[in-house]
C-alpha cells in the first residue's frame, strides 16, 4: 500500500493504492494527515483494491477521532467491491461518499469552511 | 375467570371475564367451568375485553360452550373483543356463530331485551 | 420507415439521468412488519416497489438510473444487478441520512456530468401511467420539485430544454408509502386498474387476471377478477380466490377457504376452511391494514409461513461449530471443576467481565474464558454459533455466538461499532476460518480486558 498527500489550505487529499488491511492499517494510521485528528481529509479510494474488517477499522476509528476534533473524512471513487464492506457493515452511513475527487474537494472547500 | 350472576327482566345472565390467553392449557378448564355455570343459567355472556391471545383450541372450546347454551334453549354472547381477537373469530368464520357486543352490559341487556312480549 | 425525431436535439450526449434516493427513516415501518423483507422488494400487486421507480424512470427517458440509500444495497444489487434486464445502467452508491437534494447532487456529480437529472427522493409510490409520454415532462419542467408528499418528492435538476409546443405536460400524482394502510391501498388500487397503467407480473387470457408460472389450480377452485397470483402457488379444491385478491408466490390456500380484498404475501401457508377478507396475510401473521393490528397465529394448522430447508452450507457450519464447543468444553472442564467451586464460595463467578481486584483464580478463568463456558452446550445443541455476534444481540441476519468477531479482533466490543465488524464477518466468513476467528478471540480476549482495566 503507498499513501500519497496532497495538502491544501483546508484540508488534505490522501490518495491510498493498494490494500488496506490489518498489516497496512498501522502505516495507514500515522500518515500525517490521518494521525491529525483536527485535519480534514479527502480519501481518494479509486486505486485501492481490497479493504477488509481490519482496514474498515481503521477508517472507522480514524473518522471518530476526527469527528471529536470537529474534522471528518470524505471518501471518494470507490470501486464496487470496496463498496459493498462499507454497504455491509452499515458504515456507508457514518461517511460522506462522492463518486468524484474533484467534487468531493468542493464539498470539503465550501461547505465544512462554512461551518 | 371471575363469573358472577345478574338478573334482569327476570333472567339470570351469567357473565364470566375471561383472562389474557386462551389455548390449548386452559381450555379444557373454561369447558369445565362453563358445565359449572350451565348448571345455573344458559344465558352467558363471555367478557373478553381483557382476552387479548386466543389460538384454535380456545376458539373450539369458545363454540362447545356456545353448543351447549343452544342446547339449553340458551345462548352464548360475547363481549369486548379487541382488534386481534376479533381477526381470529372472522379467520375462521366463528364470528357469524355469535352475536358479539362492544361490552358485557349490552350484551346482558339484549337477553333481557329479546324476552320482552 | 423515417425516424422519429430525437427528444434530445441540444445536448445528444448527455441524456436524462435518475437518481433514486431513499432513506431508512422512511421504511422503518416495513422492517418493522417484514424483518425479513428489503423494503425496496416491498411487493406491491407481486411487483417489488424498487420496479415501479425503474419503470418509471425509463418512462421519463433515463438510461442510466443510480440507487442511493443510507442503508445496505446489497440485496437490490444482487437481484436487480447492472440493470440490463431493463435495458438500462443501473449503479449503486451511499449516502447520508442527513442529506438533501443538492448534497445528493454533490456527491454524484461525476454520474449527473451536467446533464438533466431527475430525482426521486424518498419512498413514495409514482402514480404513472405507462401508456403516457414523460419524457416531454422531464426534458421540459423547470427545475426544481415538481411533485411531493410527506414522504417524498420528484424534482429535476440542470436546465430544462425550452418547452417546443404548447402540449399539457402529464400531470403526476405521488403516494406516501408510508404504513400498511397505504400499502394496502396501492396495491389495492394497482390491481384494480394495473394492467393499463403499469408493467405488472404474471400472464393472463383476460385482463384483471394475471397468474405467474407453476399454479396448480384443482378443479373446484373459483377464481374471481380481479386477481393477481405469483408463482409456485396451489389452490387446493373450493377455494375461492378474489376479488381483488393478490397472492403472492410459494403460496398455499388449503381446501375450502376464500380469500378476497386481501394481499397474501410470499411464502404463506393458508389453512382450510377460513376466511380471508380485507387483511395482509404473511408468514404465520394476519394484519388488519386499517387498524394495524396484528397477530401472529400459534397454529400452524391455520397459517403458517413457508420456509426452505436448511441448506448444506449451514449445516456444515453448525457442525464444524458443534464440533468446535465439543472440543471446548473437553479442554474447559477441568479448569471449570476446579475454578467454579472455589470462586462461587468466593463469590466472584459471574458471567461477564472480571473486576479489576482479580486473584490468582479469578485471573486464571478470565483468561481461558470460562465466564463462557455455561454457553458453550447451547451450540451442541444448534442454538447458539461458536463465533458471531454478541450472545444478546438479536437483530435480524446476526448470528449470536458463544465468542462475538469484535472480540477477536481489534475493535471495540461494546458500542454501535461492534456490530460493524459483525456484519463484515457475516458476510466474509466461512466455517473453517470461524475456527481461527474463535482461537483469535479466546486468546485476545484476556489481552483486552488487561488493556481496559490499565485504561
Amino acid at each position: 500500500m503507498t499513501i500519497t498527500e496532497t495538502t491544501g489550505s483546508t484540508h488534505t487529499i490522501v490518495t491510498i493504492c493498494g490494500t488496506l488491511d490489518a498489516s497496512t492499517a498501522p502505516d495507514f494510521r500515522n500518515s500525517p494527515a490521518i494521525a491529525d485528528p483536527s485535519r480534514t481529509v479527502v480519501i481518494d479510494l479509486d486505486k485501492m483494491d481490497f479493504l477488509d474488517s481490519s482496514g474498515l477499522g481503521a477508517l472507522v476509528g480514524v473518522l471518530r477521532r476526527k469527528q471529536e476534533a470537529n474534522a471528518t473524512i470524505l471518501l471518494s471513487c470507490m470501486n464496487p467491491p470496496v463498496r459493498k464492506v462499507f454497504d455491509i457493515t452499515g458504515t456507508c452511513k457514518l461517511f460522506h461518499i462522492f463518486d468524484d475527487t474533484d467534487a468531493a474537494n468542493d464539498y470539503a472547500a465550501t461547505y465544512l469552511r462554512g461551518r | 375467570m371471575a363469573f358472577r350472576l345478574e338478573t334482569q327482566n327476570g333472567i339470570t345472565i351469567g357473565i364470566a371475564e375471561l383472562d389474557e390467553r386462551l389455548d390449548a392449557e386452559n381450555s379444557k378448564a373454561l369447558q369445565k367451568a362453563c358445565g359449572d355455570w350451565q348448571q345455573q343459567t344458559p344465558f352467558l355472556v363471555f367478557d373478553c375485553t381483557k382476552l387479548d391471545f386466543i389460538d384454535s383450541s380456545g376458539l373450539g372450546a369458545i363454540v362447545s360452550c356456545l353448543r351447549r347454551s343452544l342446547e339449553k334453549n340458551g345462548d352464548l354472547k360475547l363481549a369486548g373483543l379487541n382488534a386481534k381477537v376479533s381477526m381470529v373469530f372472522e379467520l375462521t368464520k366463528a364470528k357469524k356463530l355469535f352475536s358479539i357486543f362492544s361490552n358485557a352490559s349490552d350484551a346482558a341487556a339484549s337477553f333481557a331485551a329479546s324476552r320482552q312480549p | 420507415m423515417p425516424q422519429p425525431p430525437l427528444r434530445h436535439p441540444g445536448n445528444h450526449n448527455n441524456a436524462m439521468k435518475t437518481l433514486i434516493a431513499i432513506k431508512e427513516q422512511h421504511q422503518s415501518w416495513v422492517r418493522d412488519a417484514f424483518p425479513n423483507m428489503h423494503p425496496l422488494l416491498l411487493p406491491l400487486c407481486n411487483k417489488p416497489f424498487i420496479e415501479y421507480l425503474i419503470d418509471f424512470a425509463i418512462l421519463a427517458g433515463s438510461r442510466e438510473i443510480r440507487l442511493l440509500s443510507d442503508g445496505s444495497l446489497m440485496e437490490i444489487e444482487e437481484i436487480c444487478q447492472t440493470g440490463s434486464r431493463w435495458g438500462v445502467e443501473l449503479t449503486y452508491a451511499n449516502i447520508r441520512p442527513e442529506d438533501g437534494e443538492r448534497e445528493l447532487l454533490h456527491k454524484n456529480r461525476k454520474f449527473c456530468n451536467g446533464s438533466r437529472t431527475m430525482i426521486l427522493n424518498g419512498y413514495t409510490f409514482i402514480d404513472y401511467d405507462k401508456r403516457l409520454d414523460y419524457r416531454v415532462l422531464a426534458n421540459h419542467s423547470a427545475t426544481g420539485p415538481i411533485a411531493s408528499c410527506s414522504t417524498g418528492s420528484i424534482a429535476f435538476a440542470g436546465s430544462p430544454e425550452p418547452a417546443a409546443d404548447d402540449n399539457p405536460l402529464p400531470a403526476l400524482r405521488i403516494t406516501p408509502l408510508d404504513s400498511l394502510r397505504s400499502c394496502y391501498h396501492i396495491a389495492m388500487q394497482i390491481l384494480e386498474t394495473g394492467a393499463e397503467r403499469y408493467v405488472l407480473p404474471g400472464y393472463g387470457s383476460e385482463p384483471g387476471c394475471a397468474i405467474g408460472r407453476n399454479v396448480a389450480i384443482a378443479k373446484t377452485a373459483e377464481i374471481r377478477k380481479p386477481v393477481s397470483i405469483g408463482n409456485n402457488v396451489q389452490l387446493l379444491p373450493g377455494t375461492i380466490i378474489g376479488p381483488m385478491a393478490v397472492i403472492g408466490s410459494n403460496v398455499i390456500i388449503d381446501k375450502g377457504s376464500s380469500i378476497s380484498g386481501s394481499i397474501i404475501f410470499d411464502n404463506t401457508y393458508i389453512g382450510e376452511q377460513l376466511e380471508i377478507e380485507g387483511r395482509i396475510a404473511s408468514g404465520n401473521t394476519l394484519i388488519d391494514p386499517e387498524s394495524g393490528a396484528s397477530v401472529a397465529m400459534e397454529d400452524p394448522h391455520l397459517l403458517t409461513g413457508i420456509h426452505s430447508a436448511t441448506n448444506s452450507a449451514t449445516l456444515l457450519r453448525k457442525t464444524i461449530h458443534a464440533l468446535a464447543a465439543a472440543i471446548l468444553i473437553l479442554l474447559q472442564a477441568i479448569p471449570v471443576i476446579i475454578l467454579y467451586p472455589l470462586l462461587r464460595l468466593q463469590g466472584k463467578w459471574k458471567n461477564g467481565p472480571i473486576t479489576q481486584q482479580a486473584g490468582l483464580a479469578e485471573t486464571l478463568a478470565a483468561r481461558l474464558s470460562l465466564d463462557r463456558f455455561p454457553l458453550l452446550p447451547k451450540v451442541l445443541l444448534g442454538q447458539l454459533a461458536i463465533i458471531g455476534s454478541a450472545p444478546r444481540s438479536n437483530s435480524p441476519g446476526c448470528r449470536p455466538a458463544v465468542f462475538s468477531y469484535a472480540e477477536a479482533e481489534d475493535w471495540p466490543v461494546t458500542g454501535s461499532d461492534a456490530a460493524i465488524v459483525e456484519r463484515y464477518h457475516a458476510v466474509h466468513s466461512t466455517p473453517f476460518n470461524d475456527i481461527g476467528m474463535t482461537i483469535k478471540a479466546l486468546i485476545n480476549r484476556p489481552h483486552k480486558r488487561n488493556a481496559g482495566a490499565a485504561a
